[in-house]
C-alpha cells in the first residue's frame, strides 16, 4: 500500500508524465473541454425549462420526473446505445453527461423559484409589471443562489463522470483510468482518479465562493 | 467476458507465481513422469473449475459429460472468476480441473516467453508448470485473438494477412481493448514483426458491442476480436492471416492437478480434444450467447451428438 502511494506521489510529480498527447496537462484540458460544454448544454437545456415550470406553475410533476429520469439512465449504458445507433464520436459522451446534469439544474432551478415569496410576486404583478418582467427582474434574481447551486451540483457531476469519455476511445483523464486497469498499472489508475476528485474538489470550492461572494449581501 | 479478461486479471500477480515456476519447474517434469504413470487417481471424483466467461464454461461442462461417460463422479463449480481465483483454487484442492488456453495460461506462468507455436508452447508449458499441476495434450479448438476487417476493406486494400497491413501504413484506424495497445499480440508486436504502422489506435472494448459496432460502421478498419465469435461469419467479416506467428497458439488445453490425473481421465479428455474443432466450439458458444441456452445443455447435447456421452 505505502509502495503504491509513493509510486502515485512519483508518478503526478514526473515532469515526464505531464506533456505530450498523452500527457495529463493535455487530458486535463480534455476533461474540463468535455465538463464544461456539457454543462454548458445542460444548462441551456435545463435552466429555461426550470424557469417556465416555475413561473407558470404548470407541468411542474411532469418535467422534474422526466429530467431526473435522466439521472436515472446507467450513463455507460446510455453511452453504448447512442454509440450503436450513431457511431463513433463524442455524441454518446455529451448526451449521457447531458442526461446527468439536466435534473440537478431542472430541480434546483424549479425549486428556486418556488422559493420566491408570493407576497412579492404579488406586489410585483399589482405595481402593473407583465409576466416577464416579474420573471426577470423579481423570480430570477431571487431563486438565482439556488440556480447556481443547481449548476455548480450538475457540473461537479459532470467532471467526475467524464471519464467514461475514454470508455469510447476519447480522451480525458478517464484515459488513465481505462488504461490503467487494462494494462493492470493501478498506479495509473489511481493517478486518474485522484486527478479528477481534485478537479472536482477545486472547482466545487471556486463556485461556491463566487457563489458566496456575489450573493454576499442576501441572508439565506 | 472473456479470455483477455482472465487474463488481465493476473498481471498484479505474475510475479509471483513466475517465481515459483522457476523454481518447481523441474519437479514438476518429474512428478509429470510419475503420474502419467499412474500417480494420480479419479477415484474419489473430478472437481471441475470455470472461469467467468460463456466458453469456459460450456468447455467446463463438456469435461464433466466425457468424464462421466468414463465412469468418473464429477461436479462442477462454475463462473468462478479470473485466473487469479481459478489457479489457487487449483493449488489447494478446491477444484482439481480446469479448461484453459495455450497462450493466456503460459503468459500467466511465464510471462516472458514469446513461443507461438503450438508444440513449443506446450513444452513452454510443462517446464513452467508449478509443482502438483500439470497440462494435458492439446485439443484442436483454439480461441485466439485475430485481427479482422470487413469485406470492402480487405478488397479496397487488397488485405489477406497481417504482412499486407503494412502496404497501407498511416492510412488505418485500428480498434481494439486499451491493454492491446501495449502488447505484444497488438499494436506493438504489429509493428515489431510486421513493421505496421496505424493511423490511429481507437481504445474499445475487448470482443465486446463497442469494437464490433465500430468495425461495423466503419469507425475503425482493424479490429482485435476472438477467432471463436460468432459475429466474424455472421458479417461475412475478413480473419487476416498470420504468416510470421506474432499470436500465440490459443489451443485449449485442460490443465489438471497431479493427483486426479489418472489414464481414464486422460483418455476422455484426449478424445473430446481430438473431436471439437474451433468452429464447432464457436456455434456452442453462440447456442448460449445468443440463443440464451443453459451451457450445461448445450455441452452435454454436443457430447451426446458426438458420441462422447
Amino acid at each position: 500500500m505505502y509502495e503504491l502511494f509513493k509510486n502515485l506521489g512519483t508518478w503526478l510529480t514526473s515532469g515526464a508524465n505531464w506533456t505530450g498527447p498523452d500527457g495529463i496537462a493535455h487530458r486535463l484540458a480534455e476533461h474540463l473541454q468535455y465538463s464544461l460544454l456539457a454543462t454548458l448544454i445542460a444548462a441551456a437545456i435545463g435552466l429555461p425549462l426550470g424557469l417556465l415550470i416555475g413561473h407558470t406553475g404548470k407541468g411542474a410533476f411532469v418535467a422534474i420526473n422526466l429530467s431526473s429520469f435522466g439521472r436515472a439512465l446507467p450513463t455507460v449504458g446510455l453511452v453504448v446505445l447512442v454509440f450503436l445507433a450513431g457511431g463513433l464520436s463524442m455524441l454518446p459522451v455529451y448526451v449521457a453527461l447531458v442526461a446527468l446534469a439536466v435534473p440537478a439544474i431542472v430541480t434546483n432551478t424549479y425549486a428556486g423559484m418556488t422559493a420566491v415569496d408570493p407576497d412579492v410576486r404579488d406586489a410585483a404583478r399589482g405595481q402593473g409589471m407583465r409576466g416577464h418582467q416579474v420573471l426577470f427582474q423579481i423570480e430570477l434574481p431571487l431563486a438565482l443562489p439556488l440556480i447556481m447551486t443547481g449548476l455548480r451540483l450538475a457540473l461537479i457531476q459532470v467532471v467526475a463522470t467524464a471519464t467514461i469519455a475514454a470508455y469510447v476511445s476519447f480522451g480525458g483523464l478517464g484515459r488513465y483510468v481505462f488504461d490503467g486497469l487494462a494494462q493492470r498499472d493501478l498506479v495509473q489508475v489511481l493517478g486518474g482518479a485522484v486527478l479528477v476528485a481534485v478537479i472536482a474538489v477545486l472547482l466545487d470550492l471556486l463556485l461556491s465562493t463566487l457563489q458566496r461572494f456575489l450573493f454576499r449581501h442576501r441572508t439565506a | 467476458m472473456n479470455r483477455r479478461t482472465l487474463l488481465g486479471g493476473l498481471f498484479a500477480a505474475a510475479s509471483v507465481p513466475a517465481l515459483s515456476a522457476c523454481a518447481s519447474g523441474i519437479t514438476s517434469l518429474d512428478s509429470q513422469g510419475s503420474a502419467s504413470g499412474g500417480g494420480g487417481s479419479s477415484k474419489g471424483g473430478v472437481t471441475i473449475g470455470t472461469a467467468n466467461f460463456t466458453e469456459n464454461q460450456v468447455l467446463g461442462y463438456l469435461y464433466a459429460a466425457v468424464l462421466q461417460q468414463a465412469g468418473v463422479k464429477v461436479k462442477v463449480r462454475p463462473n468462478l472468476g479470473t485466473r487469479e481465483i481459478v489457479i489457487p483454487a487449483l493449488k489447494s484442492g478446491d477444484i482439481d480441473l480446469l479448461p484453459e488456453y495455450q497462450g493466456a495460461l503460459l503468459n500467466y506462468l511465464a510471462p516472458k516467453d514469446n513461443s507461438a507455436e503450438p508444440g513449443t508452447m506446450q513444452n513452454a508449458l510443462t517446464l513452467a508448470m508449478p509443482g502438483g499441476l500439470q497440462v494435458l495434450p492439446y485439443g484442436q479448438a483454439a480461441d485466439s485473438d485475430c485481427f479482422v476487417v470487413t469485406r470492402e476493406t480487405a478488397r479496397k486494400y487488397g488485405l489477406t494477412t497481417l504482412a499486407d497491413l503494412a502496404k497501407q501504413n498511416g492510412k488505418l484506424v485500428i480498434g481494439a481493448a486499451p491493454e492491446v495497445k501495449k502488447r505484444r499480440v497488438g499494436a506493438i508486436g504489429l509493428k515489431d514483426v510486421y513493421g505496421v504502422e496505424f493511423k490511429e489506435f481507437k481504445s474499445l472494448d475487448s470482443d465486446g458491442p463497442l469494437v464490433k459496432g465500430a468495425l461495423k460502421k466503419g469507425d475503425v478498419d482493424v479490429a482485435n476480436l476472438f477467432t471463436t465469435d460468432t459475429d466474424i461469419a455472421a458479417n461475412d467479416w475478413v480473419v487476416l492471416s498470420d504468416p510470421k506467428n506474432l499470436i500465440p497458439s490459443q489451443h485449449i488445453v485442460p490443465l489438471i492437478a497431479d493427483r486426479k490425473a489418472d489414464d481414464r481421465v486422460r483418455k476422455a479428455l484426449a478424445r473430446l480434444g481430438n473431436v471439437l474443432t474451433t468452429a464447432q466450439l464457436t456455434q456452442l458458444n453462440s447456442q448460449v450467447d445468443n440463443d440464451k441456452k443453459d451451457p450445461e445443455d448445450v455441452a452435454n447435447a454436443y457430447a451426446k451428438q458426438h458420441g462422447l456421452a
